[in-house]
């Protein structure tokens, strides 16, 4: 070792802290050797994303050249095994849309006002109850979710389907319908003169209130009269994923709330409002970017799940008529992929197996593109936010 | 508004967030009570004679005298069965092909039923399947094979504008006037002598190989094979995705790259768990030939990529949680930055990390869709540490899924798939529990 420093400038005891160039450079070498390598296993996810888009267009490539886009997105036609094959997968995309739809509607309300509920309304030692609850939601496997909706919940629908359904619309609109009865009643007495208001408010109430309760009676009417053909179909796959995906919206829209200061609350309130006035009015506008990301992480959550959809939807690759009857079977695109290949996956090279690799792009590019979409918007909320 | 009514919305909106929240509990409930109660039937029921034969039989267990002194008395018992049918078949011969004729279909059919609840007939010859080597080994199962053998499911088509309604027909009616028709009563009489059901807690069934597609035995091969999966996954997953947690949170700062990096994680977090497994299947199979078809490690690793970001994600925020003052400390001593990160902050944040790797633990135990194509196997051997690299194996999702859709007789053995729904739901929630207390823990020390 090279001694270039005179020891009696820095006396005895620095001059061990002092290195050699030589020894410095070879410290600055491994410095960057370690850094690099270091970033190079940090890009690991990086490159793990690259490779799976890499991989998924290398074998879905081979299917738009033999078979073209107009017949996939366009037909309805799915018939992969025949001599004749054809992959018109527009009713499969349909399928998925119409599933995801159905759990938004399930999760979406559910969600938001549970997590209002989290972040503003309950004190501190419940919301420390309610948290594993949600946590547990979350960490139970989807095979066990399909399993429950395949061997508890169809059959139970295929029995009393009728019946559920009226319970389920009773639970959702009965404590809808006596808000809205009160407030058309109290909206609808502000003109009235000083006196008349209390009676009017209480027959007006009465006569709304007896016409909601028809509409709901003459609605369960109908509803009991269904009878469901078969328990494995869009509805019952439509409320399991709207369950699975209830805390991934939780969550994220519970942070946006917290996310939205005190200083906005406090003000709403010194104006007099409500709580239920500062949330709806003030919070939730202010934090609907947050909101907004987290249905879109919902709507992921509930496209990309695959085992609950292959097990309860019943997977009949057809468009429901009308659309919106979501007592039929359907398919989607991942319980397609999964059902598939088993067959497919002899004939390595075939279109029906480059088929599935280009659902599965479709499915990747969503997924992705919903992504960097939520983070976007979480991203500007911050600028905004300051 | 009136100050009254907007204080009553007030009022019903906090009661709305409430019934949001007991919704979610209710579901929860809903959810898991079924598992719970039916699964605890994988483990605790009435075994008849034949399952302590079966278990004396196939993995020498219980006493051979005991059991054998039991099996005789149950051969009394059945005796006046088999004597019945066999003075019903000379009968059949005797009477001429009229007769016969009249009586085979329903006579097969019943014998079926009688070897299904009570096994071979004494003067068989020993089946080749197991499941016809014995009878119904549950009770529960018993009473509903006892009930077709008493009774005939018809339908009634009678009215036409309506779907046919189920009646239920007295067997003995078939055979009102022969010989048989004393069966049925000595059946409704007998059936516990026969079969001598007897509360047994089958916590084996954990250990046990499972016998011919899961008619009998446990589902060992299925638990050790997640095992094998999950554990592995994180052997890929952990120390990646920990170096990537310390790069991101202690050496990053604030670059495009960095942004991009974060991006790429969020967006390898929400690829569909379906696509992993086509990667898988594509990469590490067809690509790389990691294992010439499916197996444990190709399964692993297709894993390891779907926890990854769950894991980056949870250790750079423990390691973000670790005090400033800790990282200043060790500095000020003179120690490099690697060496501060490795010995000062890693160890305080250890326990974060180790939540995060807990809970990506019960995320791959519990995933199915990954490992369709790379690793599981319907039926299967349970196998040893080193055939993981090449053999695949069957696991507790993917049989959970082919068991309850594709096996045989799907409602024959609900009890096995509800025994390892719950095994599996049990081994998630107490890795989550686990996850859940130590992170209470860090918080109440962080607080101090």
């Amino acid at each position: 070792m090279q001694d270039n420093v005179k020891p009696s400038t820095y006396g005895g005891l620095s001059k061990q802290l002092l290195m050699s160039r030589g020894a410095q450079r070879y410290q600055r070498l491994g410095t960057l050797a370690g850094r690099s390598i270091l970033t190079i296993i940090a890009s690991s996810s990086l490159i793990a994303l690259l490779f799976i888009f890499y991989f998924i267009i290398r074998d879905a490539i081979p299917f738009f050249r033999i078979e073209g886009f107009k017949e996939f997105f366009t037909s309805t036609r799915w018939y992969p095994s025949r001599e004749e094959a054809e992959f018109g997968a527009l009713s499969i995309f349909v399928g998925s849309g119409l599933v995801t739809l159905g759990a938004i509607v399930v999760a979406v309300p559910l969600g938001v006002l549970a997590a209002l509920c989290l972040s503003d309304i309950l004190p501190f030692s419940l919301r420390q109850v309610a948290k594993p609850v949600i946590e547990m939601l979350a960490a139970i496997p989807s095979v066990v979710y399909g399993f429950f909706a395949l061997v508890v919940f169809a059959p139970l629908m295929q029995e009393r389907g009728g019946g559920l359904l009226s319970v389920g619309a009773w639970l959702i609109l009965a404590p809808l319908a006596v808000i809205a009865v009160v407030v058309l009643s109290d909206v609808t007495t502000t003109r009235f003169s000083q006196r008349a208001r209390v009676p009017g408010r209480i027959g007006l109430g009465i006569t709304f209130g007896g016409l909601i309760a028809f509409g709901l009676v003459q609605l369960t009417h109908f509803l009991s009269g269904l009878s469901i053909i078969s328990g494995t179909n869009a509805l019952n796959t439509s409320v399991i994923l709207g369950i699975m995906a209830l805390p991934t919206v939780v969550s994220v829209s519970e942070d946006a709330l917290n996310a939205v200061g005190r200083e906005l609350r406090e003000g709403s309130y010194a104006l007099g409002a409500t709580r239920a006035e500062t949330l709806l009015r003030v919070v939730v506008p202010a934090a609907r970017s947050g909101i907004l990301a987290a249905v879109i992480l919902g709507v992921m959550r509930a496209v990309g799940e695959t085992m609950v959809v292959w097990m309860a939807s019943g997977n009949a690759s057809k468009i429901p008529s009308p659309w919106f009857n979501y007592l039929e079977p359907i398919r989607t695109l991942t319980a397609t992929i999964a059902g598939d290949m088993g067959e497919a996956d002899h004939v390595t090279g075939s279109a029906r197996y480059h088929v599935l690799f280009a659902m599965a792009l479709s499915l990747l590019a969503f997924a992705f593109i919903s992504n960097l979409v939520s983070e976007l918007i979480v991203r500007r909320a911050r600028k905004v936010g300051g | 508004m009136e100050l009254q009514t907007r204080k009553m919305l007030d009022r019903s909106f906090s009661v709305i967030g409430i019934i949001a929240i007991v919704l979610m509990a209710i579901s929860l409930l809903i959810l898991l009570g079924p598992i719970f109660v039916k699964g605890m039937g994988a483990f605790v029921f009435r075994s008849t004679i034949e399952h302590r034969e079966l278990m004396l039989d196939k993995f020498g267990r219980g006493d051979r005298a005991e059991i054998e002194a039991e099996m005789s008395a149950a051969t009394q018992a059945r005796k006046p069965v088999y004597d019945i049918i066999e003075e019903f078949e000379r009968e059949l011969t005797e009477k001429g092909s009229g007769y016969r004729r009249q009586y085979r279909q329903d006579f097969k059919e019943l014998k079926v039923l009688v070897r299904e609840l009570l096994g071979p007939f004494p003067n068989q010859r020993q089946p080749v399947l197991i499941r016809d080597q014995y009878g119904q080994t549950r009770w529960d199962r018993a009473t509903v094979k006892l009930h077709h053998i008493l009774n005939v499911e018809e339908y009634d088509y009678s009215d036409p504008s309506q779907m046919g309604v189920k009646v239920l027909l007295p067997r003995v009616e078939r055979f009102r006037g022969t010989s048989l028709e004393p069966l049925f009563a000595i059946f409704e009489r007998d059936a516990k002598e026969m079969l001598r059901p007897r509360l047994t807690f089958y916590m084996r069934f954990l250990s046990d190989e499972s016998y011919d597609a899961h008619f009998f035995g446990g589902i060992w091969p299925e638990l050790l094979g997640t095992f094998y999966l999950a554990l592995g996954a994180m052997l890929f997953a952990v120390p990646l995705g920990i170096i990537a947690a310390i790069y991101l949170a202690e050496y990053a700062g604030e670059s495009r790259f960095v942004s991009i990096l974060r991006t790429c994680i969020s967006s390898l977090a929400g690829v569909p768990s379906i696509v992993f497994g086509l990667f898988g299947l594509a990469f590490f199979i067809n690509t790389m030939h990691v294992s010439p078809s499916k197996s444990v490690l190709a399964g692993s690793l297709t894993l390891a990529l779907l926890v990854l970001p769950t894991v980056i994600r949870a250790s750079e925020e423990a390691i973000h949680a670790v005090p400033i003052t800790y990282k200043e400390g060790s500095m000020s001593l003179g120690a490099s930055k690697w060496r501060t990160v490795v010995t000062v902050i890693l160890p305080a944040a250890l326990p974060g990390i180790l939540t995060s790797i807990i809970i990506s633990l019960g995320r791959a135990a519990g995933e199915t869709a990954p490992i369709i194509f790379t690793a599981a196997v319907s039926v299967g051997k349970p196998i040893a540490l080193w055939q993981t690299i090449s053999q695949p194996t069957p696991a507790l999702p993917w049989n959970i899924y082919n068991l309850a859709t594709e096996h045989e007789a799907v409602d024959e053995i609900r009890h096995v798939q509800y025994g390892m729904v719950l095994t599996l739901v049990v081994l998630v929630l107490l890795l989550n529990m686990t996850a859940i207390i130590v992170r209470a823990r860090i918080s109440k020390k962080l607080r101090g």
